[in-house]
């Protein structure tokens, strides 16, 4: 350790001439890795947005009950209370006529116009119900008891649906992992053996003198991680630039998608590609040191 | 420090390089081991070095039983010895300041030593003026001081040089021995392989082993 210390200056040294002395072929690795780990950046900030969505989703687990026509308002409020009753329920609202067009025309935006050719107000009253999604199966079926209820939508098949998004999206991703890793790793250990290959001298001279392996390695080593994490570093810096043009486009037409603050998504993104470039750095240099021995 | 019972070393394609050789080499020593080109001697320094492992015999040096030593032991035994190789082994691109510098970096030297010794060591073999030339713009005495003076800068109990008048003319031939001859003392012994012997200091040597053919002919005895 005291001597890896002591002889910083000259890894660092020995690392920048290793990369020099390839560099074009250098240069076209490091800008596939860095493209490997935009791509993957991208497939894993998605699937942190469908999680996220998920998540609220399942918060806000929502279920709309539709009354018969022949249901006055005070019997709507007494439906209400009964239904606050049942266990899981988080809270309930009655939602009349008039707010449900009113909420309507604020989604059409613009478009509300068309609304103008009806008459009369086309929406009808309903009873908004907050549930705690693990009761929701039971709760549907109390609620599909009560006589006055005509009918239930729960936002169950949407969330399904989501959930197969991201199962699909977990699949991929991994795939993508794998594969954006697998090959990381071979052009690391290829660009590692290539320089041992062209030291092989200096390796020599090395050893004859007493050199301890670790300190002939570590300049591969450090050729390995800067190739990586400099890849993944300028993958995150793009990967924020993607992640902010991203959201300025979601907030204009899906402003109500439930997005992960964005902040947080970009430093998440960015702590998972590091890792990986980390880690497939050193498994890419050991991996082309190991295979440089055996020739 | 040296000693070889009935040492042999045949390599992997049958060629025998030793045949059973004997001798014994003390602390402070100058030796001097000679034989015309092809004879074994580089075999021998290969030997002591770890670099070839004996086929049969024993050979012990600094305490390290060398048909048995593993890859540590081997790493440690070289630590301790200042090489000085046929070919040099110079890195190339790199000045002279920093190849003598390089064989400081892992050993017990403290870094604040290394450039101050490095330089102190390029004065003595006389490169002074040249300690900041890359290797491959030295001509090969030039290139001989900085290997010798990257062994000197490492303190080694033995100072092992190959041939190195090699490819010389006489006068550079000499200075180096003479270089090579003053870095005896008590703790370093030195041991020099040639052909040349009409330039060895009959004087200042305390061993001469003369190899033919993979056999010791004349192991000159010890005088001070
Ligand atoms: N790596 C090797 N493989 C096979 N034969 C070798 C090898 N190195 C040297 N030899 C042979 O061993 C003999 C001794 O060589 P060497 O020790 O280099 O002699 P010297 O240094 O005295 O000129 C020679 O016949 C040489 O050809
Ligand atoms: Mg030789």
């Amino acid at each position: 350790m005291k001597i890896i210390i002591a002889n910083l200056g000259y890894f660092i040294k020995e690392t920048f001439t290793t990369l020099k002395t390839n560099r074009l072929s250098n240069l076209l690795s490091f800008v596939s890795i860095t493209l490997a780990f935009f791509l993957l950046a991208l497939v894993i900030t998605t699937w942190i947005v469908s999680l996220q969505v998920i998540d609220v989703m399942e918060q806000e687990a929502e279920i709309n009950v539709f009354f018969y026509e022949t249901v006055d308002e005070p019997s709507r409020d007494w439906v209400a209370a009964s239904i606050s009753d049942i266990t899981g329920v988080v809270s309930t609202r009655v939602v009349n006529e008039a707010e449900a067009l009113q909420r309507m025309e604020e989604i059409l935006g613009e478009e509300a116009q068309v609304l103008a050719y009806f008459d009369e107000n086309p929406f009808e009253a309903f009873i908004e119900v907050k549930v705690d999604l693990n009761q929701s199966q039971a709760i549907v079926s109390a609620l599909q008891e009560i006589p006055d209820v005509r009918s239930i939508r729960d936002n169950q098949q949407v969330l399904d649906q989501i959930r197969n998004i991201t199962r699909i999206q977990q699949f991929l991703g991994t795939l993508f992992i794998v594969a954006a890793g697998t090959a990381t790793l071979v052009v690391i250990s290829h660009i590692i053996r290539q320089g041992v290959y062209h030291n092989r001298e200096q390796i020599n001279t090395l050893r004859l003198l007493g050199a301890p392996e670790s300190f002939i390695a570590l300049p591969f080593l450090l050729v390995g991680l800067v190739m990586t994490v400099g890849g993944g570093l300028l993958a995150s810096v793009m990967t924020g630039a993607a992640i902010n043009m991203g959201y300025t486009q979601m907030s204009g037409p899906i402003p109500y998608l439930p997005l992960p603050p964005q902040g947080l998504l970009m430093w998440n993104t960015t702590l998972v590609i590091l890792l990986l470039s980390l880690l497939l750095g050193i498994g890419g240099s050991v991996m082309g040191l190991k295979t440089s021995k055996e020739t | 420090m040296i000693t070889a019972k009935n040492l042999n070393l045949i390599y992997p394609d049958g060629t025998e390089a030793l045949k059973g050789i004997n001798f014994q080499i003390n602390k402070g020593e100058l030796v001097y081991i000679t034989g015309p080109s092809g004879s074994g001697k580089t075999s021998l320094i290969k030997l002591i070095m770890g670099a070839e492992k004996p086929t049969s015999g024993q050979l012990i040096v600094l305490g390290h039983l060398m048909k048995t030593e593993n890859q540590k032991g081997i790493r440690g035994l070289r630590q301790s010895i200042g090489p000085v190789f046929q070919e040099l082994k110079l890195i190339n691109g790199r000045t002279a300041l920093e190849n003598v510098m390089l064989g400081m970096r892992f050993l017990n030297i403290p870094r604040s030593q290394w450039k101050t010794k490095a330089t102190e060591a390029l004065d003595r073999v006389r490169l002074g003026h040249k300690i900041l030339s890359v290797a491959e713009n030295l001509s090969w005495g030039e290139r001989q001081r900085v290997a010798i003076a990257r062994a000197i800068t490492r303190k080694p109990s033995l100072i092992l040089a190959d041939e190195p008048t090699g490819n010389l003319d006489v006068e550079n031939a000499e200075n180096i021995l003479n270089i090579l001859n003053s870095l005896r003392d008590e703790e370093t012994a030195v041991i020099i392989t040639t052909h040349a012997t009409h330039l060895i200091d009959e004087t200042a040597i305390t061993q001469l082993i003369h190899i033919e053919n993979g056999l010791i002919h004349i192991n000159g005895g010890l005088h001070s």
